[in-house]
């Protein structure tokens, strides 16, 4: 049975990598009713995929719009899992808090961040956009994050970034902290006092991973 | 395209984040639902304000020989500097680093003596309080630089400091309206909305007779379709609701259509400004802006999405300022700037003026008559005759374009003068110009003074 299990978690997979929402979530429906653990599921197909998606685009090979499409069918596949994880008490690898900063009304970046974060196994608390430092704050209290990623697109919000960054450090948040971003860059989040920058939603991904100490990051 | 940018109006309309605009707006005749921010525009009133829209702008010049009139009279453009960029090229060692006030005095003098450059723009300032950065940067350009300036606010409180500062320079609040010295940009946030900082912008400049750039920014396949003749449409539309924003709020207030087309890059997501299918788009919101509607137009003439002054840059700038240059844009933005709009460098913007030079030479419609036929000469021609030494040639023979930066040595000379290359001659002719023009103040000691003062109210006022 378990080449069976193996056939039917790359089908979980192949859909995913074909941007089919509805069959990934059809599929996971399937195999949990089999029994199979959700855990499993979760890894060995739905994040595997977006592994896969992810060294994909690294590579240039798949476009964005294609990466956020396997993105919402890798979520349409951890919506079925998400009910039976909570009752298995199993756990994301980490949680991220993600807006983009104060007077900034950009989010499709956020938005394209967040999906690949949940697609790489982490809980994703998405405060929007136009996210003031204190309400930052508030989430990194309430949530406790293993990192909180800040979001600009204008030159000019950049340096809510760096408020952002000093009033959780004021506080005593220990957590990690990127930046992303088109007019951002490493030597900004260095400057910033933030913990890393990544150029991608891919790149997002493996340095959240990192931080925590996930596998393959 | 132009009957569906009205109707894109008419049926989706904008959302505009400014309650009494938004009223204004109504009582002009504009459909909007209780309690809600979205105006629906009538054709009718897009018609009539776009009839209104005056045809014919001048920006003035603190110096009046520096007035620009739009379109220009031999029907080619204006250049002016890029904007909003952060970072810095340093002329001798090519290094990147954050964008100053001590710069902004650099492309002040720089910028005024560039033959192509109009107008001025001012950068994003580092080393000052954040939020005042535009205050700061514009209150330098107007202190530096003879020719007309473009204000960018980065905010709502920041619009009067800055008005006030173009008050001040040029005289007083009646001085300006009857000189603009400034123009402003007023920008849609797209898709299809208006924030409350631009609106106010529009109308705080139509009190003073400001002319604003109302410019649409789309990004191809993020805030806009990734069809470029749909983003385009997108453009086109949330420009003709500033056109209506402007008849409306402030009748009269000179409009110069300004489309920056941005195309999100599919493979990386990163913003492009000079990817063949941004130039294409700028190209075409050009044509219909100034074609389709008869109004003034102003679009990225220079630029390019590489960080460094290399050879993709070169070759995108080319490009860039020939297509909408051919396409009939009246400006032509960008000069000196890098790395999509982010980076300025003064090496490039001398290189752009060559460049703008060469494009407008080109544009200009040659005459054809016995004179350029040269007909007399051509029926007195000896057999193995030439031209060289014809009273025809010796009186044309200064008319065609000399270029400054640009080379045409022989490999002899190349190899004597150390293979120097494009950027080495325009290094050599901008250090020219800043050696014989130091950057000094164009305005008095009290005015500086006065100057001074709004920026520090600005200052204690919004940066706090």
């Amino acid at each position: 049975m378990a080449e069976d299990l193996d056939t039917r978690l790359d089908a979980i997979y192949d859909a995913v990598l074909a941007y089919e929402a509805g069959r990934a979530a059809e599929l996971v429906r399937q195999e949990t009713a089999r029994g199979t653990g959700c855990q499993q599921i979760l890894t060995d197909a739905l994040i595997a995929a977006m592994d896969e998606v992810g060294d994909q685009f690294a590579e240039g090979r798949l476009f964005v719009p294609e990466m956020l499409m396997a993105a919402k069918a890798m979520k349409a596949g951890l919506e079925v899992l998400r009910p039976l994880l909570s009752a298995t008490d199993a756990k994301p690898i980490g949680t991220i808090v993600i807006g983009t900063v104060h007077k900034d009304l950009h989010d499709i970046g956020k938005n394209l961040v967040g999906m690949m974060m949940e697609g790489g196994g982490l809980k994703v608390i998405d405060l929007g956009v136009d996210v003031p430092p204190d309400r930052f704050l508030a989430a990194a209290q309430e949530h406790r994050p293993d990192v909180i990623g800040l979001s600009a697109l204008l030159t000019t919000t950049m340096p809510n970034m760096r408020k952002t960054v000093d009033m959780l450090r004021g506080v005593g948040y220990n957590g990690r902290i990127m930046v992303g971003g088109a007019p951002v860059n490493a030597a900004f989040a260095e400057a910033i006092g933030a913990d890393g920058f990544a150029p991608d939603a891919p790149g997002a991904v493996k340095l959240a991973r990192k931080f925590i100490g996930a596998a393959d990051a | 395209m132009r009957a569906r940018a009205v109707a894109l109006l008419d049926r989706h309309g904008v959302a505009v984040n400014h309650p009494q605009a938004v009223e204004r707006l109504r009582a002009a005749g504009c459909r909007v639902d209780a309690g809600d921010k979205r105006v629906r525009i009538p054709a009718e009133l897009t018609t009539e304000a776009v009839a209104a829209a005056p045809r014919s702008i001048t920006l003035c010049g603190k110096d009046p020989r520096h007035d620009l009139r739009l379109p220009r009279a031999d029907g080619t453009f204006w250049m002016r500097t890029g904007t909003g960029a952060h970072g810095f090229i340093e002329p001798h060692t090519s290094a990147y680093r954050k964008l100053v006030l001590d710069d902004v005095r650099t492309i002040a003098t720089l910028a005024d003596t560039l033959s192509e450059v109009g107008f001025i723009a001012h950068p994003f300032v580092n080393g000052v309080p954040e939020v005042t950065a535009d205050v700061h940067g514009l209150g330098t350009l107007l202190a530096y630089s003879t020719k007309h300036n473009w204000i960018q606010p980065y905010g709502t409180e920041n619009i009067a400091y800055l008005l006030r500062l173009a008050a001040l320079t040029a005289g007083g609040e009646a001085a300006l309206r009857a000189r603009p010295i400034v123009s402003c940009i007023v920008c849609s946030f797209t898709p299809l909305e208006f924030k409350t900082m631009d609106v106010e912008a529009l109308i705080q400049c139509a009190r003073l007779g400001v002319p604003i750039h109302a410019c649409s920014l789309p990004t191809a396949g993020g805030t806009a379709p990734v069809t470029m003749p749909g983003t385009v449409l997108m453009a086109v539309a949330e420009i003709l609701a500033m056109v209506v924003l402007a008849h409306v709020l402030g009748p009269g207030t000179p409009v110069i259509a300004t489309p920056l087309i941005f195309c999100l890059d599919m493979r990386s997501g990163r913003s492009l400004q000079s990817s063949v299918e941004a130039l294409a788009g700028a190209s075409m919101a050009v044509q219909v802006m100034k074609r389709g509607f008869g109004l003034p137009t102003h679009t990225y003439g220079a630029g390019s999405d590489t960080p460094d002054i290399d050879g993709q840059s070169q070759a995108e700038r080319a490009l860039i300022a020939f297509l909408v240059g051919l396409a009939g844009a009246d400006v032509l933005g960008g000069v000196g700037q890098l790395e999509c709009a982010t980076v300025f460098s003064p090496v490039q913007a001398v290189i752009d003026n060559e460049l703008g030079a060469m494009a407008r030479n080109y544009l200009r419609t040659a005459a054809i008559d016995d004179e350029s036929l040269a007909w007399d000469d051509l029926l007195k021609l000896d057999p193995g005759g030439n031209f060289l030494a014809t009273e025809h040639t010796l009186r044309h023979c200064r008319t065609g374009f000399a270029p400054a930066a640009f080379t045409r040595q022989a490999r002899d000379a190349y190899e004597a003068a150390g293979r120097r290359d494009l950027a080495a001659q325009a290094r050599d002719m901008l250090d020219g110009i800043l050696r014989a023009h130091p950057a000094r103040p164009v305005v008095d000691a009290a005015t500086e003074a006065e100057m001074r003062r709004v920026i520090a109210g600005a200052d204690a006022k919004i940066a706090g």
